[in-house]
């Protein structure tokens, strides 16, 4: 009973929320023409932290170059913005549902520090992937599914399917 | 709570809802999809009597100074350098489909006059600019050559014609003299050479941008 | 005439506030449905919560049948849609590296988001991590080069690249969706609770 009490988290039905953000996606789509995503907003941050650091280091590196402009911060991109219109839905979704609250999340069987490296390191592989692959679940594999595109395809079943194969090596984090 | 049903009943609707939904897709009866306006359409408009425009209305309307016409001569270039209806732009047959020619011919703002030395180019501008969807299209009808018969030198209608003919005549004696024509009878009175009143048309070319989609994670 | 703002019928300037309002959505929807939740996501792995998948799955088949009737209608031109590019191998590795990070950290960008909007630590290192991983992409750039803009096969969809009609297509993807969703409904029940 007390771990059912634990247990109480409301959250919508799959397959409702699912639905709703199916409309986002094609709401997305009908007006700006393209889709959602995330991994790009992180990706701008550090574009925008390095050059700020070090411009010329920026300049000169092949890869921040692309995503610096002489007219325009790399901040000031859409995925910028619609991350950061991510934080206040989360935040008002989480505060209508009382979920707000500093806290670590991870199993009883783990302690709270093994969690965080084990974020921190899946953060960077993730980080390194999406930039390999030019796209995260939302941007590539979501939007990608959308369209048809071949890469949003190959992207999901990758990624889904290497999850499947190193779940096994991971498996005390979770359950 | 615990049921043996393999799939509660909600589920199995809504998924004969998406199956629904999707089988539609395949169902649903496929045409090529037309660029433009439906043929209906452009059949109706070709039969409407909006299509022609008569070089009388248009001298009337040019002496009414009506800011809303805008002269398209679809003739070429060395032609148009020649003679050409006042105030007129010159956008040749060839060059119709030019992006720069597109603010002038795609827009509702203005009554579109095509005209050419006959009807004949006109009319083929007309179609294709019907095809692409552009409105308040009109031909002069008999272009030039009509222009010049009726209105720069209207025949002088004989004894036995209708009192109609003769006031037609008199307008557009009176027009081709706004359009700067002499005549022995009134030589006196000096009629200015050429009565250029309304300003050039200059319609800003405002390209429209279509902004190439971006996207990406 | 759609998509809307490439083609003029809202003005560029609509962009930016239209992402804030479609992050607001999205954000929403998103914690909403429990992603922000480490644990419930990596419950795909190991079976004992799905959410991932069906919210996932029923997402991309309700926007392509969506896409693709709004298309039919004649709102929404379905070849002026930003389709990514393939990079037929960049996207295998770079899905495989992604997989092993999810799984690790039981967490995608979009779902962390939403979790450090609640105040998750965890989610706020992965974060950081992404961030470190991008540094370390960009400053190994030279080395990663070859596999990131080799085997390009342009803005591919699979009605491009396999020749397949996109309405058959999205009917098997419905069909194949709605299978994948009964048999790990299936599977679930089978497998340990797992309480998070």
């Amino acid at each position: 009973m007390k771990v059912t009490e634990k247990n109480r988290h409301i959250y919508w039905n799959p397959y409702f929320g699912g639905f709703l953000l199916g409309l986002i996606v094609l709401f997305t789509f009908y007006t700006t023409g393209r889709g959602l995503g995330a991994s790009g907003a992180m990706k701008s941050s550090v574009v925008a932290v390095v050059e700020q650091v070090a411009p010329s280091h920026a300049e000169n590196n092949a890869y921040y170059s692309k995503f610096i402009s002489e007219d325009k911060s790399p901040l000031n991109t859409w995925l910028i913005f619609e991350v950061i219109g991510m934080l206040i839905g989360g935040m008002i979704s989480g505060g209508l549902s009382g979920r707000i609250g500093w806290r670590v999340q991870h199993s009883p069987k783990i302690t709270k520090r093994r969690r965080l490296y084990f974020a921190l390191g899946g953060g960077m592989l993730f980080g390194i992937g999406a930039q390999i692959g030019r796209g995260c679940t939302s941007g590539a594999a979501l939007s990608g599914m959308s369209v048809l595109s071949v890469g949003g395809f190959l992207i999901t079943i990758t990624i889904f399917g290497t999850g499947y194969l190193a779940a096994y090596f991971f498996r005390k984090n979770w359950i | 709570m615990k049921t043996k049903k393999l799939i509660a009943p909600r589920y199995l609707f809504l998924s004969a809802i998406l199956i629904i939904l999707a089988g539609g897709l395949v169902l649903i009866p496929k045409f090529e999809k037309h660029e433009g306006i439906s043929p209906e359409l452009l059949l109706s408009n070709a039969i409407s009597p909006e299509r022609y425009i008569s070089t009388d209305e248009l001298a009337d309307r040019y002496i009414s100074r009506d800011p809303t016409i805008l002269l398209i001569d679809v003739r070429d270039e060395s032609s148009f350098n020649e003679n050409t209806l006042p105030n007129s732009v010159n956008i040749p047959l060839n060059k119709l489909l030019d992006e720069n020619f597109d603010a002038y011919l795609n827009q509702t703002a203005y009554d579109v006059i095509l005209f050419s030395n006959d009807s004949f180019k006109a009319n083929q501008a007309w179609i294709l600019c019907n095809r692409l969807g552009y409105k308040n299209l009109h031909v002069l009808k008999g272009g030039i050559n009509e222009w010049f018969s009726t209105i720069i030198n209207p025949k002088e209608p004989t004894e036995n014609m209708p009192k109609t003919a003769f006031e037609l005549y008199s307008f557009r004696k009176a027009a081709s003299m706004y359009f700067g024509v002499m005549y022995e009878d009134q030589l006196k009175i000096a009629v200015p050479k050429k009565t250029k009143t309304t300003p050039k048309l200059v319609i800003p070319i405002k390209k429209k941008k279509k902004i190439p989609t971006e996207g990406g994670c | 005439m759609g998509p809307l703002i490439p083609n003029g019928v809202i003005p560029y300037e609509w962009n930016n506030i239209l992402a804030i309002l479609i992050g607001i959505a999205f954000g929403f929807v998103l914690e909403s449905s429990g992603f922000s939740s480490s644990r419930k996501l990596a419950g795909v792995f190991y079976g004992y919560d799905f959410a991932v998948l069906k919210v996932f799955f029923t997402a991309a088949v309700v926007a392509s049948i969506g896409l693709y009737y709004m298309d039919y209608l004649g709102y929404i031109s379905v070849g002026e849609l930003y389709v990514q590019p393939t990079y037929l191998w960049g996207a295998i590795i770079g899905g495989a590296v992604m997989g092993v990070g999810f799984v690790a950290a039981g967490f995608c960008p979009g779902t962390a988001i939403t979790s450090v909007a609640i105040g998750k630590i965890d989610a706020m290192v992965y974060i950081v991590g992404i961030m470190i991983g991008v540094f370390i992409f960009s400053e190994f750039y030279t080395l990663f080069q070859p596999l990131y803009e080799g085997s390009y096969l342009g803005n591919i969809t699979v009605v491009d690249y396999f020749g397949v009609n996109p309405y058959i297509f999205i009917f098997c993807l419905t069909i194949v969706a709605l299978l994948a969703f009964f048999f790990t409904d299936m599977i679930r029940k089978k497998v340990k609770k797992v309480f998070y």
